[in-house]
């Protein structure tokens, strides 16, 4: 497949300052002033065709944000190369950014004081949209996000969800061939995160544009991406599709269970004796249970626990992000001892 | 294996169509501001108001100050008063457009705002100065030109079509020094994180430039013409309309001046950027 987005053995140090201590330290500071290197990626390799809806996933820290900030340009690498369809983002910014669109969660690409409608006026002078891109991109936007309802409100008075609406239209305003989203559906109600999806499916559908997302959320990754690349500690742990993912760590549920009476571990493990079902060590109304999902279904675990007990209320949890990454952390730990 | 699906490069431009491409940006923003601006009416009559009673009162100021002083270092009060005001002007049009200058480390860096800066297609500079402007600047050219026009008739001096073409090529020239200093000095920020910095300072020294550099001594005159050039501001420039032997020629390197100081800033502005850390998450 030919690959539109290459990264080749990409890392970035930060340099920290260590502060020391007081009036006196501060001053020594100055003059000498003492630096910790910290390595937020570190060689980072894959390449990614046009079209590909990639999530690009890790706990806090693991270098998701520096890479994305690499990839857009923001930043200048220590060391490796990116190449986007033959331009270097940092080298070539000036031409590289009309190809790409950019949505960051956290905080918002639009004029704060002015009215939707003039931070896509302005949006569309800077990157030079003709009129007739413009209104068929905007009619679209209105239909797949109803941004028509606020086009004329002040930003600031936009709630998240709507500004997120706002952020995502303001991003493909002039027809890039790459989005870049970081967080898109932080702090968003099910209604809001589920129209977000909706609408990057059909964006992907319409224009074919190629997608890298990084996320918090499991679910977002789940209805839009074929592929995963975890990374952890700026290094590649897992590359590859996300049927492949769960195939090898089958997929951990953990089961909440509370009762009305209380029972010992020993008394629940035995509900579900001689199957591969966890119960984590408690006493009392409350347990845990956890199973892989390959292995047996949740609908099984739950007959056999309600006819068992007294049970007046149960609770099945997907595993997050952050501990799907700690599996596979562990994992590649336990192939490379 | 490399990229093979290749995007599209763009036109690049050059010359003219960039000047006018450029020219469009900047308008495009300003107009932006103006309505951000007017978005709070009430903000926008209070600044009016503002300027306005401030013009009138550094009028005040300056004839109550100058009634006192009848002569400089053998300059005349006149001429004295007409470097003064030729100073407001540069200096106002680079308050215009010198905002964001002072808040770069603040607000660009700390609070991450150049992220999205360098995620247009426009040049950084562009869009960090044009993203805010300080019509206040405004006050300082009307004021200064008031003053000029004053010690102008006081001197004799007819202001003919020369002086007018004179004061549009000197007074942008200068302008530039103050730019090409202060963006400098804001550039720093890329290698030192710090909320304030030199800028204050630094800008305290301006007052020096506003007199005679004749009444300085040798080493402080030396400084305010190859360091830290402020002479370049207002003395030698005005002096060219004062007709003042030896200085009225070097006068005319004032634009020179201008573009090789900030050209260079340019330069320290750009090496900043590769630096750029962008803030965590």
């Amino acid at each position: 497949m030919p690959s539109l987005i290459h990264v080749e053995n990409l890392s970035k140090d930060y340099r920290l300052i260590r502060k020391r201590e007081g009036v006196g330290g501060g001053l020594v500071d100055l003059v000498r002033p003492r630096h910790r290197i910290l390595r937020a990626v570190d060689n980072v390799s894959f390449d990614i065709a046009a079209g590909e809806m990639v999530g690009y996933i890790g706990a806090n820290g693991a270098g998701k944000s520096t890479t994305i900030k690499m990839l857009t340009g923001i930043l200048t690498p220590t060391a490796g190369e990116v190449s986007v369809g033959g331009l270097v983002p940092w080298r070539d910014r000036l031409q590289y950014t009309r190809h790409i669109g950019v949505v960051f969660g956290q905080r918002t690409q639009l004029w704060w004081d002015l009215a939707v409608v003039e931070s896509f006026r302005l949006l569309r002078k800077i990157y030079e949209v003709p009129e007739a891109v413009y209104a068929e991109q905007m009619a679209v936007f209105d239909k797949l996000l109803g941004i028509g309802e606020f086009l004329h409100q002040p930003v600031r008075k936009l709630s998240l969800g709507q500004r997120m609406r706002c952020d995502l239209a303001a991003a493909l305003l002039h027809r890039p061939r790459i989005l870049f989203l970081d967080e898109p559906t932080i702090g968003l109600d099910v209604v809001a995160k589920e129209s977000v999806r909706e609408f990057l499916r059909e964006i992907r559908d319409l224009q074919g544009v190629t997608v890298i997302l990084t996320t918090h959320d499991l679910n977002d990754i789940e209805q839009l991406c074929r592929r995963v690349i975890i990374i952890d500690k700026g290094k590649v742990h897992f590359d590859g599709l996300l049927e492949d993912l769960r195939l090898r760590l089958g997929r951990r549920v953990r089961l909440t269970v509370d009762l009305r009476e209380d029972r010992t571990r020993e008394a629940m493990q035995t509900t579900t004796e001689g199957l591969p079902v966890n119960w984590q060590p408690a006493e009392g109304r409350h347990h845990v249970a956890e199973f892989r999902r390959a292995e047996i279904s949740g609908a099984e675990v739950i007959k056999l626990v309600v006819n068992a007990c007294p049970v007046s209320d149960l609770h099945l949890a997907e595993p997050d992000i952050e501990e799907i990454v700690r599996d596979i952390y562990r994992a590649a730990g336990k192939e490379h001892a | 294996m490399a990229a093979n699906d290749t995007l599209p490069r763009g036109k690049t431009r050059s010359g003219w169509s960039l000047f006018i491409w450029q020219i469009g940006i900047y308008t495009a923003y300003f107009a932006q501001f103006v309505k951000s601006r007017l978005a709070y009416r009430m903000d926008f009559l209070i600044d009016t108001l503002a300027i306005s009673v401030s013009i009138v009162i550094q009028m005040a100021v300056l004839t109550t100050l100058f009634s006192k002083v009848k002569a400089l270092d053998g300059w005349s009060f006149p001429e004295v008063l007409f470097i003064y005001g030729f100073s407001l002007v540069p200096l106002g049009l680079f308050n215009l457009i010198s905002v964001n200058l002072y808040r770069f480390s603040d607000q660009y860096i700390i609070q991450g705002k150049m992220d999205r800066v360098l995620l247009r297609p426009v040049g950084t500079l562009t869009q960090v100065l044009c993203e805010s402007f300080n019509i206040s600047g405004l006050n300082e050219i009307l004021l200064g030109s008031g003053v000029m026009i004053y010690a102008a008739r006081e001197l004799g001096l007819q202001p003919g079509v020369g002086h007018i073409l004179g004061l549009v090529i000197l007074a942008p020239g200068a302008a530039l020094v103050y730019a090409g200093v202060f963006l400098a000095i804001t550039s720093v920020t890329f290698w030192y994180e710090d909320r304030m910095g030199l800028a204050p300072p630094v800008y305290n020294m301006i007052r020096f430039s506003r007199y005679p550099i004749t009444i300085y001594s040798l080493p402080v005159r030396v400084f305010l013409t190859f360091v830290l050039p402020f002479a370049w501001v207002a003395f030698y420039p005005a002096t060219w309309f004062l007709g003042s032997p030896g200085f009225a020629r070097a006068a005319l390197l004032t634009p020179v001046v201008g573009l090789i100081v900030f050209g260079g800033a340019v330069m320290i502005w750009r090496r900043g950027i590769s630096r750029y850390a962008s803030t965590g998450s």
